[in-house]
């Protein structure tokens, strides 16, 4: 257990970034993990007519890529005994098979509250490998101290 | 729960399955689906909350198979020993088994059951936590319509689903949102293999 105290957290902090490539068997075990079970995520035959995203294959699911990104913070926020309380996320581009995903965090907001309810905002994205974004999410953290 | 009509990529599935939950959990989101509540139709007169079709008694199985799911290898998540021996006395579960909890409960007749919509599209999410979920709980969750809109030529549907353990603590509370077919012709396209979005 590494404890982190509120006092020593500076906003600006970038936390290490958890990188993925994925492809359809990603897709098939994340449907698996999470029950859902969406053609669009794993039926490559029905999804070249459907295109729910306008193109003819697989994506991965949006739970995923906010999986991937809430682990930037649990890998954190977790050993230091810290609370995950609330995240918000927004899916701009869909995720492709083969592409590398590259979730980065950086701790934004610092809010004095009181002992036990002080917490922190972390601000993640998720990139591909051209750098285009496909989400964002926001983490609010919970300090015990 | 599962069904006999299975479709053609479900022994790719079944490949992964592990739990006793994954097979019980039918893989096929067609069946039903065109009693599927459809954006259109959804009754905002009425905002009384319902309990899902199901309950989920979590194992130690469930929480490291969602975090393998997501490719996190955190031994709070993953390794139950190392957990154990930890502050947390247990596994700690990854925020998102939120997820697996929510499309087990939700079940495929009763409300809620379009966030399994073939063709529908997820434009982000939003999650409160009050307490960890612990091995040995059983979660039932409720919910109800939150809000209903068009945006850019595109139809969302929001559900606000509370989940609670036995003693009904309140555990976490989500905003399922999804971007729907907005009628049940649309969602009869989409089953048909047949784009049902106008956007």
């Amino acid at each position: 257990m590494e404890m982190i105290s509120f006092e020593s957290v500076k906003t600006g902090t970038v936390l290490p970034p958890v990188v993925h490539t994925v492809n359809q068997e990603t897709f098939w075990k994340n449907a698996v993990a999470s029950f859902d079970y969406n053609p669009v995520h794993n039926d490559p035959e029905w999804v070249k007519t459907a295109m729910p995203f306008k193109i003819p294959k697989t994506v991965g699911h949006g739970m995923m890529t906010m999986s991937f990104m809430t682990s930037v913070v649990t890998n954190w926020a977790v050993p230091a005994m810290l609370r995950i309380r609330k995240i918000t996320s927004k899916f701009t581009k869909p995720v492709e098979q083969e592409w590398t995903i590259t979730c980065t965090g950086v701790i934004s907001e610092k809010h004095y509250i009181t002992t036990g309810k002080n917490f922190v905002v972390i601000d993640v994205k998720a990139e591909n490998q051209n750098k285009e974004l496909v989400a964002l999410e926001q983490v609010e953290v919970v300090f015990p101290d | 729960m599962k069904e006999n009509k299975l479709p053609t990529y479900h022994h790719e599935l079944a490949k992964y399955f592990k739990t006793e939950k994954h097979h019980q959990f039918s893989t096929n989101f067609f069946t039903h689906a065109e009693n599927y509540e459809v954006w259109d139709e959804i009754d905002f007169s009425n905002l009384e909350e319902v309990d899902g079709e199901n309950t989920f008694t979590i194992k130690a199985e469930d929480l490291t198979f969602y975090a393998e799911g997501c490719l996190d290898d955190n031994p709070y998540m993953t390794n139950e020993e190392f957990a154990k021996k930890s502050s947390y006395g247990g596994l700690v579960p990854h925020p998102l088994f939120t997820t697996t909890i929510c499309f087990w409960c939700v079940g495929t007749k009763g409300k809620g059951n379009w966030i399994r919509t073939p063709g529908a599209r997820n434009p982000g999410q939003y999650i409160e936590y009050y307490e960890d979920f612990k091995v040995g709980e059983t979660i039932h969750i409720k919910l109800r319509p939150y809000d209903r809109y068009e945006k850019r030529g595109k139809y969302y549907l929001q559900y606000k689903i509370n989940l609670y353990n036995q003693d009904n603590v309140l555990k976490a509370s989500t905003i399922s949102t999804l971007i729907l077919p907005r009628t049940r012709d649309d969602i009869r396209r989409f089953l048909e293999g047949i784009r049902g979005l106008q956007d």
